[in-house]
């Protein structure tokens, strides 16, 4: 067993965090550089990185989607339009499939600089306008999934973790392991049958029952919008038109998460530290939340966020099972159409969301350990 | 303790009252409601990109835009051997079915008031021409002119009978010139490149139809209500919600359904297992058929016609059409029964492995083996996978090795396009409900035959002449008996291998009337939906 005070590895799931000194994660640094200069200067060096990172995304998405076999043209017309060489020419003409790929692909990065996202083939309006309507829906069911399934895995993560090989431990891990094994489809499939088919608690998807039109539009999240305009009945069926979906996913959610919870737990209980703090004989509520909570959630932080860029970027097959207006459907039939400027469009929101909660964690990791901003 | 009992309390309280609170500043709960307690509800899985009638093709957009945008002529219900007058009181075919002069009601207004004339059919006719969308090829060998107010003349370059029934489609819906050049739209021939209507006309009714959009989200729902002033028949619901659901979920939401509600997408093996609670309206419009590529350099063994014909005689139709579900039939020739001109079912071929054996040695053919390239998809309930295992199997039993490639869609649309399958399998629905349309694509020369190297060279006389009769037949009539000879000199001579017809189908609860499927170019007429 190594003394207190010793150099000790933490769980490093994140590829920034460092080494961190054990003593003074149990009693604290005194050698720390100003907070707010740190802070600034690895959110100035995330911004830069993040330009770089969405022009590289443009240009792989530009030539995925051009090497991709298969004709926009083909994808959009009726065959016999397609055949006629007069109507094929005129479409390709009209979206600028006629001009050599360096001058699409100029024409593009020069109408993103001026704020402009280009206009789909499927639905012939801005792409920026199909995004405001599409990311709301997407936003309002993967931040309560979120928040629920980081709630439900961190409580039964950590049970799990402190009554390891016991009945409960067995019993969670059995739960999450069958979460992580089912196909989302399949879930929402027997979801829908189960809870609106066979109970007819929930409604058979959509945002809202076909008797109320959406709220005015404010943030175009129909719960917030509905609130903002007083109208209390929306926002109910509103609620209730979440319930399904986000459930399925919370649950799909939790999952993955509470296995990684555990394991990150676990890990720490493992570690020399710990076992001196209950060699010292501190009281167990001391070492658990102070010391076990602390240093196994920062990996956990993480995944957290990556899973929350995950959701954000559309979850497609319960959104279509459920019809569910989102991104993730949008980006579909997007890919199915051969949609160029929407492709672009969701995957470079997709890469921004992913950066800027990156950005965030590693704030968040400054804001908790300053030693790794400095680092 | 004291203290945090206190916050619990407190916690607690406002809870129960936020809620309350709310509910009291909520002045007009069912202010935000669509309206009339007369609301029908259409699931569909959508399929929409428009509701400009000059672009609108995919089969969502068809059925909305046939409600908001009166045609020329139209069809009843699921009978599409006759044409019926709507916007033209009647029509006049010359003796040669090149010119055909229509005469317009004088009582029509568009949903602003103002009154129809035959400017306004001239401009939208012409728009949709020189738009040059998908939906602009069937009128591209026509002109239109007006002669007075009432009266439009449609001159097309070939003679063809079928003109009426091409002005049926909802792509051909008749909209308010003047607002709508006043928005952007324009006819002229530059049409492709000027038009600037933009998306205007997918949350802005300017036809004289039944209903007028209400809201539009192409991802989720679109919401119709009845046009108050609609010179016809008012429909039977105030209001109509087509609502974007997935395949699956629509029959539960049927089999579950309360009233008033209607499922367009639950054919072939969907439409089984459905309570008894509902009704379900079908025809069998839609083909199935294999075509073998006619080009040596493509296929050596596929432009061989011996191996054509053994495959065709080796396969099952009876066995592949049981794959489509209950109201699906075993194909007789590439003509479905839902339209006149369609061979007897009796007429089917039957499997027969000893003749496709014997024409395969005949032809000294041994151990025969090509590809068969399909899409990977589910298409009106059926997994496309499924039937071509089934022909791989059939032809298996008379020596036949068939590869299966499925491609995803983009993929197999490119490859069929370019020409290089060996063999092919895709369904294939009409472009305008009358057969001899048909001969239009599958003729030697024409584009579908193209694409699978069947060129006015490579291909038997019979046809060509059968081809040429159906299109100098003038009549309805006699493009029937010619469509009838044309299929049965294909089925000898044609790299097309027929299998099976499916269904379209229509499943509504059973307190509705009218809710009938049609074969006629927008699946269902909303505004003949009643409630008994």
């Amino acid at each position: 067993m190594m003394p207190v005070g010793a150099q000790e590895r933490p769980p490093a799931s994140h590829p920034s965090a460092p080494a961190v000194d054990a003593s003074s994660a149990i009693c604290g640094s005194n050698q720390r550089k100003p907070f707010m200069p740190l802070l600034l200067k690895t959110i100035a060096k995330r911004l830069l990185a993040t330009v770089a990172l969405l022009w590289g995304v443009t240009v792989v998405t530009f030539l995925l989607v051009s090497v991709v076999p298969g004709d926009p043209a083909a994808a959009n017309l009726s065959q016999q339009a397609y055949d006629d060489p007069e109507i094929r020419e005129a479409f390709r003409s009209k979206w600028g499939l006629d001009q050599p790929l360096i001058v699409q692909y100029g024409q593009y990065l020069w109408n993103i600089l001026h704020g402009d996202l280009g206009v789909s083939q499927q639905t012939n309006r801005p792409v920026l306008e199909d995004l405001s309507r599409y990311i709301p829906a997407t936003i309002e069911i993967a931040i309560p999934a979120m928040v629920i399934a980081i709630i439900v895995a961190v409580a039964l993560g950590i049970l799990s973790a402190m009554r390891k090989g016991s009945a409960l431990d067995n019993g969670i891990r059995v739960l999450s392991l069958t979460g992580l094994s089912t196909p989302p489809f399949w879930l929402a499939l027997v979801a829908l049958y189960v809870f609106f088919y066979i109970f007819g608690w929930v409604p058979n998807g959509g945002r809202l029952s076909n008797m109320y039109d959406p709220p005015p539009t404010i943030t175009g999240m129909y719960t917030i919008d509905a609130l903002a305009a007083g109208q209390i009945t929306v926002f109910w069926d509103a609620v209730w038109h979440l319930a399904l979906p986000v459930g399925i996913l919370a649950v799909l959610t939790t999952s993955g998460l509470l296995r990684f919870v555990r394991s990150s737990m676990l890990e720490v209980l493992d570690s020399d530290y710990i076992r001196a703090a209950v060699a010292k004989g501190l009281p167990r509520r001391i070492i658990t939340w102070r010391h076990v909570f602390k240093a196994g959630l920062l990996p956990v932080l993480t995944v957290s966020a990556l899973t929350m860029a995950s959701l954000m970027g559309g979850a497609v097959l319960v959104e279509q099972v459920l019809s569910w207006p989102g991104l993730g459907q949008y980006a579909y039939k997007s890919a199915l159409g051969l949609d160029l400027q929407a492709i672009l469009g969701v995957t470079l929101f997709v890469a921004i969301v992913y950066t800027g909660i990156n950005l965030i964690v590693d704030v968040l990791y400054t804001v908790i350990d300053p030693r790794i901003g400095a680092k | 303790m004291k203290k945090a009992n206190h916050s619990k309390l407190a916690v607690v309280a406002i809870l129960a009252i936020v809620p309350l609170v709310l509910t009291a500043c909520d002045a007009s709960p069912d202010s935000s409601n669509g309206g009339g307690s007369q609301t029908l509800t259409v699931d569909n899985s959508f399929v929409l990109k428009t509701l400009d009638p000059g672009f609108v093709y995919e089969q969502t957009g068809a059925t909305i835009v046939h409600v908001l945008y009166d045609t020329l002529v139209t069809f009843d219900g699921s009978d599409v051997s006759e044409v019926k007058p709507s916007l033209a009181e009647s029509f006049e075919p010359s003796d040669d079915a090149k010119e055909f002069t229509f005469t317009l009601r004088d009582d029509v207004t568009f949903t602003d008031g103002s009154a129809l004339d035959s400017e306004d059919v001239v401009f939208s006719l012409n728009r949709l021409k020189n738009l040059k969308g998908s939906a602009s090829q069937i009128v591209s060998s026509m002109s239109f002119s007006a002669t007075d107010e009432n009266t439009v003349v449609v001159t097309s370059d070939v003679a063809n009978p079928d003109v009426p029934t091409i002005l049926a489609q909802p792509s051909t819906g008749i909209m308010n010139s003047e607002v709508a050049a006043e928005n952007g739209a324009t006819d002229a021939d530059d049409a492709a490149t000027t038009d600037s209507i933009g998306t205007y006309l997918d949350t802005n009714s300017l036809g004289s139809g039944p209903y007028k959009i209400s809201s539009y989200d192409p991802s989720s729902k679109v919401v119709l209500t009845a046009n108050p002033d609609y010179w016809g028949e008012a429909p039977g619901y105030d209001r109509v919600v087509l609502q974007n659901v997935d395949v699956q979920n629509q029959k539960l939401t049927i089999a579950k359904s309360s009233g008033d509600e209607v499922a367009l997408d639950l054919s072939g093996a969907l439409s089984a297992d459905l309570p008894d609670t509902v009704q379900i309206s079908g025809v069998p419009d839609t083909s199935y058929f294999l075509s073998l590529n006619q080009d040596p350099a493509v296929s050596a063994l596929t432009s061989n016609r011996a191996f054509v014909n053994a495959l065709r005689a080796s396969i099952d139709n009876e066995g592949i059409a049981k794959l489509f579900g209950p109201d699906a039939t075993a194909a007789s020739g590439v003509v479905p029964p839902a339209f006149a001109g369609a061979l007897d079912p009796s007429d089917a071929p039957k499997q027969d492995i000893d003749a496709a054996k014997k024409l395969l040695a005949d032809a000294a053919i041994s151990n025969p083996s090509a590809s068969l390239v399909y899409p990977a998809i589910t298409y009106r309930g059926v997994d496309l996978g499924t039937i071509v295992t089934k022909v791989q199997a059939d032809a298996k039993e008379a020596g036949i090795t068939i590869e299966l490639t499925p491609q995803p869609i983009n993929v197999f649309l490119d490859g069929q396009a370019a020409g290089q399958n060996e063999i092919g399998f895709s369904p294939n629905s009409l472009n305008y409900p009358v057969a001899a349309s048909l001969v239009n694509n599958m003729a030697p020369g024409a584009s579908t035959s193209l694409r699978n190297g069947w060129t006015i060279e490579r291909a038997d006389a019979s046809a060509i002449d059968a081809s040429e009769a159906v299109i100098a037949a003038t009549t309805p009539e006699g493009r029937v008996a010619a469509m009838q000879e044309w299929q049965r000199v294909m089925n000898e001579v044609s790299p097309f291998i027929p299998m099976a017809n499916n269904s379209g189908i229509v499943v509504a609860t059973e307190n509705l009337d009218g809710a009938v499927y049609s074969p006629a170019g927008w699946t269902i007429d909303l505004a003949d939906i009643s409630s008994k």
